[in-house]
């Protein structure tokens, strides 16, 4: 029964319900009434159980009888609904058919109605009237489109068969609404007890044990109200716990309340409503807090339930369940609550209030399964710790690093304690851990990207590059699942902002790359769906997509990404188009970064810049001409501050940073562009111009004298550069490009020359090698390559 | 080509006589059995085309339009002319045959010239050689058989001389598109080569006499300055350009070959393998049966030899890359008379 039809008939069911309902009970007979919640005695339920394999077996072969009628006469309509009907009701039998293997009956019936489907459309290929062959223009040949195609006809098919469905459904659920009623009825009155238990009875172990088993039987049926059993379940705590029935009793009933809170959703996409949620939490924190005052109780999903011991004080107690899964689940609640609610609203602080609760939920479980737990259930429960740790800044610690401890008088144990709390130290402990014991790769990749990440967002590059070469995930991420893979994008994108505020402009560009040339970087990182994409994917494909998101408190921002991106290919890419202004097979370092170029440069009018990218574009045009206190201005500016720069935690730092690789690529470009018409420059006179001393201004001629960058000397008594002026014109540069291009025709056509003489042609064999080695007299051209070859 | 340059370089400010170059173009015109040996225009036609070009076209954009005249003898005598109009995609529906019928309709109300001889085009940086302009030449000649195109230079008229040619497809180019067979075999059957793709018909501009005497005046009114541009001896921009121009075509000159020696290698070694299954055959048959082999023609039939590349479009990036040197080697040979000129006058002044 597709879920399609219980939402809908929700908000219909009320007006629809009439006399006609009466009329198609006996349909919905098929559907058997579902075993009392609350039966009197036991072998009531065994008989339900019992004949329960009989009764849906009996059902299929009922409908199989009549689909074998349809057939017969030929009624497709007919044949299609009770098809429909035989698949619901396997689907109901699906546990049955689980123990007992496919009924051959059920095989058979398919492969008769494919043969029959088959036949019929041969059939009416053969006498088919006009309509028929309009309707068979549609019908595709080969074997899988047929079924398609009769899918289709099923979806047709459905809309009249929906009103009818939809009505066996509301019926169902009137049923079930009529059973449940009763219950509902007697639920106020169970206050006292003996509506729960029969009055008199003495409340035992046995007793509470059988009862929580009937309820438990109801779990996971169709119509069975789950806040009722919950409502059940705790009231039965209550009993428990009136009676002194002991810890383990209570523990288990925990463990199935909390079981019943997770289920309370029928499907995946729904998330928990805030008071559930609440009960929730509080219900784990009082399963904790009886775990920890009972040392004597074991909990795990190995032990079985006939080995369960939860009354026997002698022995430990023994208790089946596993309080790791119901934390992860909690966690899992947690995203899935944060996704679904609108990240601006005040309704989102007050769930993000909650992540301390849920930390500190994860600290205790931590606590507990450290003393109890096998090493998996500690990766695991670690790996929770770091993924709830991992993006928050580490304000305490950041702040402890800037103002050093004064003098060494602090005591150990202030020592001690400053550790507990520092991010990093924890992080760097649970990673260990996981690194060593860890036998999943799941569990330790997540870490490790956890760990850089960490790293990355407390400015230690080297830490964080160093783990990320050694992992080798670059390799391999791409067979990861996908939510690992966007915590590597994410990941990645975090370290090449950190290398960014590290003022390692390539290693932050390098970083980026992928992300940002893309253009998907908001779907790469989780942050929300593409619209353009959105006919690409169904509606299946969308859910499972919006599940994988990342709550909003754990986003990267884009803008500083992106600004973070063009900021450093604009660093790189400046000076790198000047050096090589008339160089034909020069290559674009950054794709994107050239877009924006182009798009500021097709502005008809170009007003003052407004958005990032314009500042961004304006700022690279101040660069072009060497001008670096406009391009400065550019980039950093009240504007620029409050969208880009002020989110960093240690903004002034990265501005000064900024400030100086500016200057210094400045000066750069403004060499490349304007050595040709200096016959020499004196140091001093740049030192001023870029407002860089006189050692800096030094440092960079000389690399770029020895990268050959430059053609000049320096002298060093007059503190000058003087121009080689050895440079090709850009004619000249023109005429070299076009004698290579001749050489390579000429080789080209030397080879077609060779096909109609055979090879021999050894003249001109010698020839070509003649004309590699006089390629030596680019060698700018030569360094280029070399450049190219390291560097991207 | 340097002797039309004689022609048509001087004309631009004075007319020349009419008979004299009348008489060069003859001697010059060796192309022989063409039915146009000479192309006469009007100073008219000259100033429309001009006038066109400067108010619609602009950088890479070209402009076309229709000439009209008639022919005298072995004579092409273009009196008028008018502009294909600038449409964009926004009128699709317009109608360009229905234009020129109306505009040569109206031109015959006002007792004009009304016989279609051709059309113009003009160009950038002479890269006029392709094959649109081929294809709707050879329509034009095809169903007019004088008809010549018009190929006006604005850039190289900007620096002081005239660039107006006038060109016809030879015959030999004729035929082969006719054909339509642009495989290598058929074009070496045609013997027809980059060089013989295009014949340039003389022109000459004519002037009447009035007119004559009115350019008189004015030459003898006009400044200096108005014609330095002459003697510009900047040369980089122009230079660097065409360079750029020649260096694309020699790239798809290149790629053009690469794919020509591709296809050669398929073929032969399709050719190999038949062979080998031929010879193959043969021996099983001979060790089988001592039996002589029988023709294995049906088997080479059910490969199919790989298409072969059409040789028009190479044979038009050669004329094209021919073009371009021809204007590299005519400007260079310029500049550097004029780099002489300017040495010596520099020295002079010294």
């Amino acid at each position: 029964m597709s879920r399609f039809f219980t939402t809908g008939s929700d908000s219909e069911s009320e007006s629809s319900l009439s006399g006609e309902e009466l009329v198609t009970k006996p349909v919905g007979g098929n559907y058997g009434k579902q075993p009392l919640l609350l039966s009197e005695d036991e072998e009531d339920t065994k008989r339900v159980v019992r004949s329960a394999k009989d009764k849906r077996f009996e059902e299929l072969t009922n409908l199989i009888r009549t689909i074998r009628n349809a057939m017969k006469i030929r009624d497709v309509t007919k044949c299609l609904e009770e098809f429909e009907l035989l698949g619901k009701a396997y689907g109901k039998a699906k546990s049955i058919v689980d123990k007992e293997g496919v009924p051959r009956f059920y095989i058979r019936i398919l492969a008769d109605l494919e043969d029959y489907l088959n036949e019929l459309w041969e059939d009416k290929e053969g006498k088919q009237t006009a309509l028929a062959s309009r309707f068979l223009k549609k019908a595709p040949t080969t074997d899988e489109d047929k079924k398609a195609a009769e899918k289709k006809r099923e979806d047709k098919a459905k809309k009249k068969h929906d009103r009818k469905s939809k009505r066996l459904d509301e019926e169902e659920e009137d049923n079930e609404g009529g059973e449940w009623e009763r219950v509902r009825g007697g639920v106020p009155l169970v206050k006292e007890k003996p509506k729960m238990f029969a009055k008199g009875t003495e409340i035992t172990h046995a007793v509470v044990i059988k009862k929580l088993n009937e309820i438990l039987q109801a779990r996971g049926k169709k119509g069975t109200d789950r806040a009722a059993q919950i409502e059940l379940l705790q009231l039965l705590v209550q009993i428990a716990a009136e009676n002194n029935l002991g810890e383990g009793v209570i523990v288990k009933i925990k463990f199935n309340i909390i079981a019943s809170l997770y289920d309370y959703n029928p499907n995946l996409a729904t998330y928990m409503k805030p008071e559930m949620w609440g009960k929730c939490l509080d219900c784990i924190n009082e399963l904790m807090d009886i775990l920890f005052a009972n040392p004597n109780i074991f909990v795990g999903e190995n032990i079985l339930e006939e080995s369960e011991n939860l009354h026997n004080a002698d022995q430990p107690l023994r208790v089946r369940g596993c309080i790791l899964t119901l934390v992860e689940r909690m966690d899992e609640e947690f995203t899935k609550i944060m996704q679904n609610t609108d990240p601006h609203s005040q309704e989102y602080v007050e769930h993000l209030k909650d992540e301390a609760q849920v930390c500190a939920i994860i600290e205790r479980v931590q606590r507990y399964l450290e003393e109890k737990g096998t090493t998996e259930e500690v990766c695991r429960i670690y790996l929770l710790r770091i993924l709830h740790t991992y993006y928050k800044f580490d304000y305490k610690a950041h702040q402890r690093q800037l103002t050093p401890p004064e003098g060494s008088s602090k005591s150990e144990q202030d020592q001690a304690e400053n550790e507990g709390e520092d991010s990093a130290v924890l992080m760097e402990r649970l990673c260990k851990y996981i690194y060593a014991k860890d036998r999943t790769d799941r569990i330790r990749t997540c870490a490790i990207l956890c760990h850089i990440y960490h790293h990355a967002l407390h400015s230690r590059w080297y830490q964080a590059r160093d783990l990320m070469l050694m992992s080798h995930l670059q390799d391999n991420i791409q067979h990861a699942d996908p939510p690992v893979q966007i915590l590597y994008n994410r990941t990645m994108v975090q370290l090449g902002i950190c290398a960014f505020r590290q003022g390692l402009t390539k290693d932050a560009h390098n970083a980026l790359l992928d992300i940002q040339s893309s253009g998907r970087a908001k779907e790469l990182l989780g942050q929300g769906l593409l619209l353009r994409s959105l006919q690409e994917r169904n509606q299946e494909q969308e859910k499972v997509e919006r599940r994988r998101q990342v709550p909003f408190h754990l986003h990267i921002n884009l803008e500083l990404l992106e600004c973070v991106y063009l900021v450093s290919a604009m660093l790189l890419e400046i000076p790198y188009m000047a050096a090589h202004e008339s160089d034909a097979r020069r290559r674009m370092i950054s794709k994107q970064f050239h877009h924006q170029l182009r798009v500021g440069e097709r502005q008809p009018l170009l007003g003052p810049p407004e958005s990032m990218r314009e500042h961004v574009v304006a700022a690279s045009k101040a660069m072009k001409m060497g001008d670096w206190k406009t391009c400065h201005s550019f980039i950093i500016n009240e504007k620029m501050n409050g969208k880009v720069w002020d989110l960093f935690p240690e903004a002034d730092k990265v501005r000064t940073m900024l400030v100086r690789k500016i200057q210094e690529e400045s000066l750069r470009t403004y060499l490349f562009t304007y050595s040709s018409v200096y016959d020499s420059i004196s140091m001093e006179t740049l030192s001023d111009m870029f407002e860089l001393d006189l050692p800096t201004v030094h440092s960079i001629i000389s690399k770029m004298i020895i990268n050959e960058e430059l053609m000049a000397s320096l002298d060093q008594p007059t503190q000058t550069v003087v121009m080689h002026r050895t440079e090709p014109t850009a004619q000249q540069n023109l005429a070299l490009q076009l004698a290579e291009k001749l050489g390579s025709l000429v080789e080209n056509n030397e080879r077609v020359f060779d096909h109609k003489q055979g090879t021999y042609g050894g003249y001109f064999r010698d020839q070509k090698d003649g004309y590699r080695k006089n390629e030596g007299y680019m060698r700018r051209g030569g360094y280029r390559q070399q450049q190219s070859q390291t560097a991207y | 080509m340097a002797s039309r340059k004689e022609g048509t370089g001087s004309t631009a400010t004075s007319s020349s006589s009419t008979a004299g170059a009348a008489g060069k173009g003859k001697g010059k015109g060796g192309s022989g059995d063409s039915a146009v040996k000479q192309v006469q225009i009007d100073g008219l036609v000259v100033l429309k085309i001009i006038k066109h070009y400067q108010e619609e076209g602009q950088g890479t954009e070209v402009v076309q339009g229709v000439l009209l005249g008639l022919v005298v003898e072995d004579r092409l005598e273009i009196t008028n002319c008018f502009p294909f109009p600038q449409h964009t995609e926004d009128d699709a529906d317009f109608d360009e045959v229905q234009y020129q019928m109306e505009m040569m309709r109206s031109l015959r109300h006002v007792n004009i010239d009304h016989l279609h001889v051709g059309w113009y085009q003009s160009t950038y940086y002479g890269s006029f050689v392709t094959r649109a302009l081929l294809d709707s030449q050879f329509s034009y000649q095809h169903a007019i058989e004088e008809s010549v195109v018009l190929i006006y230079d604005p850039i190289k008229t900007a620096q002081g001389s005239l660039s107006l040619k006038a060109y016809r497809l030879t015959p030999k180019l004729m035929e082969v598109c006719k054909e339509k067979d642009f495989s290598p075999e058929a074009l070496k059957k045609a013997n027809i080569t980059f060089e013989y793709m295009f014949e340039e018909v003389p022109i000459v501009i004519k002037n009447s006499h009035l007119i004559n005497v009115l350019m008189w005046e004015l030459e003898k009114k006009s400044a200096v300055a108005d014609k330095h541009e002459l003697l510009s001896l900047a040369s980089s921009n122009h230079l660097g350009k065409n360079l750029q121009l020649l260096m694309d075509r020699v790239d798809e000159m290149s790629q053009d070959i690469v794919k020509y020696n591709t296809y050669m290698r398929n073929t032969s070694k399709q050719q190999q393998q038949k062979h080998q299954q031929r010879r193959q055959q043969e021996n099983m048959q001979r060790q089988s049966r001592g039996e002589p082999p029988l023709p294995e023609e049906d088997l080479s039939k059910l490969f199919k030899p790989p298409q072969p590349p059409a040789r028009m479009d190479s044979l038009l990036i050669a004329g094209q890359i021919n073009t371009y040197c021809q204007n590299i080697k005519e400007f260079t040979a310029q500049n550097l008379g004029k780099l002489f000129m300017a040495q010596a006058l520099q020295e002079y002044n010294n």
